[in-house]
């Protein structure tokens, strides 16, 4: 029988720092992964996680990570050349299928950048595929702004909103994401998705937000992070009412997450 | 009748032979291989014409082999299986898809069918070569002999009949076809002897398998009655192939002073405590509390072992015999994957259904329809001086040869003093309205999230994974789980620290639906998570009556409902 959780170790092969506080670890591994898919991530001796794609490449797949718990602190004690233990990719992922020919609205805040980063690629590398990609990006001040690069290259075939939410800087609109929702011709649109990926309360905002400027609920997309020990539909952690996120999830249309309650 | 003993070694040996012959049809003949097959003793007389026939060809045949039997033997395997060398392409091809589907095509109707049927039972089974499908004969003879392998760890009727409905509908219906071929396109004897051989093991074993399900698990109940002594010298003799788990004293005394009955090990029947209701579930028989899942290195990691091979005999009440099928739906048919951990040592359990001597304090199994347990080996009415039993499993009836029979069958609890009013939720309007109910916030105060209520539940399931090091310096060390609780205020908190339920009351809400709702609406069950054992009730230190909450919840709902008509 096939043991669904045992992790095997995986060489860590760059680690490029985003911020103070976030770094991407590019992990040899040359399976799938799709987009807004999930593995669980450990460091023996430290625990388990699970943690979004951030990156994907034939023979790695890149994670990006914040500082914020023993896991994390484990896995920033790491070099190149030294084992992550990984298992997955587990979830579903993003319906880019879906996507072709019509309007793309992303909203992401912070980290919730991580699991879109690689949907907003595919669309640079391929952009006759949507009609139109619309990418509205929030970080707290500019210390904590992600993917710089990439934010600066998107520019160029995307249109873009990105915004700090308490700080003036060059290229950046000051507030929240929700502000700037607005700006999106979504009732213009003929046909569309939306994506949003970032803190509960943001995420709610915000397709409240894109609802009242004519989005419908089966339009918007968004993505849960829980806490998991096995993402495999066993431990009970991610489980809301008979809906287990790590199964059925982690991306959801909004109608569903709408009454997807804690 | 087989013993248990028999039983497993017959299918130990059936593991061994089913994976002796896919050696054949996998690839060429290793010299590893070639050394085993020369070291062997072929029986002189099976019983079984072709698979005699075949033991006899293969015998000459190898003692025939030249020097260069490896280009030779490697030769006719690709002519016979790849058609090389043949202008026609003609060759026993391998596979089962080939010779069912109308065209003679690979990866045909059969080909998803023998798919289904692994994944039923999770599992991914592969070849040596990518191009080996599921449906190649070493693959279909690999999954007989890990079936095989399984019962020689569990005597189990279902997977016996898995086993014989596989050979009759994914082997024996194409198998010999593939074998005439073989003898047909063969050049050596060895080949033809191959052939030979697997398709008289294959009807010997179909012909085997009828027979000890005859003699199986399914059979008349018979029943005894025997003294405590007697009672206990069966208990050691089943010792030897069985852990024995019931609920026993633990000496130690709960936060009200009360004596703590846990399940244990026990060697005789006066341990056993069947008048009251244990206050830990038999679950930990199974489901252990804490549990080593992967040792690690730095660079490895390798999958933990169970030390005692022997099966578990548990002696349970129907609400804890009922409360297995709620585990197995979480460990083993949630998610695409069964969980190893669990299917592992739930294979080996054995269920002894103890009779409730009455309604014990705080149950309400009947309102929960877990009253009356079907599955079971054995049934027991425990005495001070006799025990009788009921036997349904024939792998039983040997340990009671001379007993006294009786017409003994077990009676169940048709009525508890208190009872269960469940709340009637249709569809996601009333789980809004559920989740929205205040009284849940009377549980900030009341509960102190102990989790004590999930310890001794027998349907919580949740868990943790920890990891421990050896020592300080080390990096070699191992994954545990171990039992979680939802009532921890811990439960839903992420690494950065935010939790997706922030308060006690939250967390009973979430607890009470799972337990009368969520659960039969995610599995379509018959039954409700909550079994109506009364253990958490028993074991709150601050006194919550977790039947009270249901009836509490049902009553709040049903206000909460015809006000909202009202509007």
């Amino acid at each position: 029988m096939e043991n669904i959780m045992l992790s095997k170790p995986h060489k860590v092969v760059k680690i490029m720092k985003e911020t103070q506080a976030e770094y991407t670890f590019r992990v040899e591994y040359t399976g799938e992964a799709k987009h807004g898919q999930f593995f669980m991530l450990s460091i023996p001796k430290v625990g388990e996680a699970p943690i979004s794609v951030s990156g994907k490449g034939d023979d790695y797949v890149e994670f990006t990570i914040r500082k914020v718990g023993r896991l994390t602190e484990g896995i920033f004690g790491l070099a190149p050349g030294e084992n992550l233990f990984m298992r997955g990719p587990y979830g579903n992922a993003f319906p880019v299928e879906e996507f072709k020919n019509k309007d793309l609205l992303v909203i992401c805040g912070g980290t919730g950048m991580a699991p879109v980063r690689t949907t907003l690629n595919y669309f640079y590398n391929h952009p006759d595929v949507c009609k139109s990609v619309n990418l509205i990006a929030g970080f707290k001040d500019l210390n904590s702004v992600l993917f710089t690069d990439e934010l600066e290259k998107w520019k160029s075939r995307f249109n873009t909103w990105y915004c700090l939410d308490n700080m003036e800087a060059d290229g950046f609109h000051k507030g929240f994401v929700t502000e700037y929702i607005k700006e999106v011709p979504i009732s213009s649109f003929e046909d569309y998705n939306i994506v949003i990926v970032g803190p509960p309360a943001m995420m709610r905002f915000s397709a409240q937000e894109c609802i009242k400027n004519g989005a419908e609920l089966e339009k918007i997309w968004v993505s849960f992070e829980r806490k998991m020990s096995c993402a495999v539909g066993k431990c009970g952690h991610c489980k809301i009412n008979e809906t287990y996120v790590c199964l059925e999830g982690p991306v959801f249309n909004y109608t569903v997450a709408k009454d997807l309650l804690d | 009748m087989l013993t248990a003993t028999e039983y497993t070694q017959i299918m130990k040996n059936r593991a061994n032979f089913y994976s002796f012959l896919q050696r054949f049809y996998m690839q060429e003949v290793s010299a590893d291989f070639m050394e085993q097959l020369k070291g062997m003793t072929f029986p002189q007389d099976c019983g079984q014409s072709e698979l005699q026939a075949g033991y006899d060809l293969l015998e000459s045949a190898l003692a025939a082999l030249p020097a260069d039997w490896n280009d030779e033997l490697a030769a006719d395997f690709a002519k016979v299986f790849l058609a090389a060398g043949e202008h026609q392409g003609k060759a026993a091809f391998p596979y089962e898809s080939v010779y069912t589907s109308k065209k003679g095509l690979v990866m045909q109707e059969a080909w998803e069918q023998v798919k289904a049927v692994y994944s039923a039972m999770n599992l991914a089974m592969e070849g040596v070569a990518a191009d080996i499908k599921e449906d190649h004969i070493a693959i279909e003879l690999q999954y007989m002999a890990y079936l095989s392998g399984r019962s020689a760890a569990t005597a189990e009727e279902s997977l016996l009949k898995e086993q014989a409905s596989f050979l009759k509908e994914h082997l024996l219906n194409w198998v010999p076809a593939l074998c005439a071929d073989m003898e047909k396109y063969a050049r050596t004897d060895f080949y033809k002897a191959v052939a030979k051989l697997t398709v008289g093991y294959l009807k010997l074993d179909a012909a085997m398998l009828d027979e000890v399900m005859a003699g199986g698990t399914d059979g008349e109940s018979v029943s005894y009655t025997v003294s405590t002594g007697e009672f206990d010298k069966i208990l050691q003799k089943l010792s030897k192939d069985y852990k024995i788990y019931a609920p026993k004293l633990t000496g130690k005394h709960g936060a009200k002073g009360q004596d703590i009955v846990r399940y244990g090990e026990v060697k005789s029947a006066s341990e056993i405590v069947y008048d009251r209701q244990s206050d830990f579930s038999a679950k930990e028989a199974y489901y252990p509390v804490i549990q080593t899942m992967i040792y690690f290195t730095e660079n490895d990691s390798t999958e933990s072992q169970l030390k005692d091979e022997r099966g578990i005999l548990l002696f349970a009440h129907p609400c804890d015999v009922n409360a297995m099928a709620r585990l197995d739906n979480i460990f083993l048919k949630n998610g695409d994957h069964a969980d190893l951990y669990y299917a592992r040592l739930r294979d080996k359990v054995k269920v002894v259904l103890l009779e409730c001597s009455g309604s014990y304090e705080n149950c309400y199994c009947v309102s929960m329809g877990t009253n009356v347990a079907e599955k079971y080996s054995m049934a027991v009415r425990m005495g001070k001086d006799e025990i009788k039993v009921q036997v349904k499993d024939s792998f039983f009836t040997p340990c009671f040869t001379g007993a006294k029979e009786s017409d003994f069958a077990p009676k169940f609890v048709t009525e508890n003093e208190r009872k269960a009013t469940l709340p009637v939720i249709e569809g996601k309007e009333d789980v809004k309205l559920a989740t929205g109910l205040e009284f849940w916030s009377d549980y900030d105060d009341a509960c102190i999230s102990c989790g004590g209520c999930n310890a001794v539940c027998p349907t919580c399931s949740c868990f943790d994974t920890v990891d421990v090091i050896y020592d300080e310096n080390s990096k070699d060390g191992e994954r545990r789980r171990k039992w979680s609780s939802c009532m921890l205020d811990t439960f839903t908190m992420t690494a950065g620290g935010a939790k997706a339920r922030k308060t006690p009351g939250a967390n009973m809400r979430f607890k009470t639906l799972h337990k009368v709702y969520d659960y039969k609406q995610r599995f379509g069950t018959e039954g409700h998570m909550c079994v109506g054992c009364g253990r958490c009730i028993n074991r709150c230190p601050k006194d919550i009556d977790f039947l009270l909450t249901i009836n509490r919840f049902h009553d709040e709902l049903k206000d909460a409902k015809a006000g909202k008509e009202g509007k």
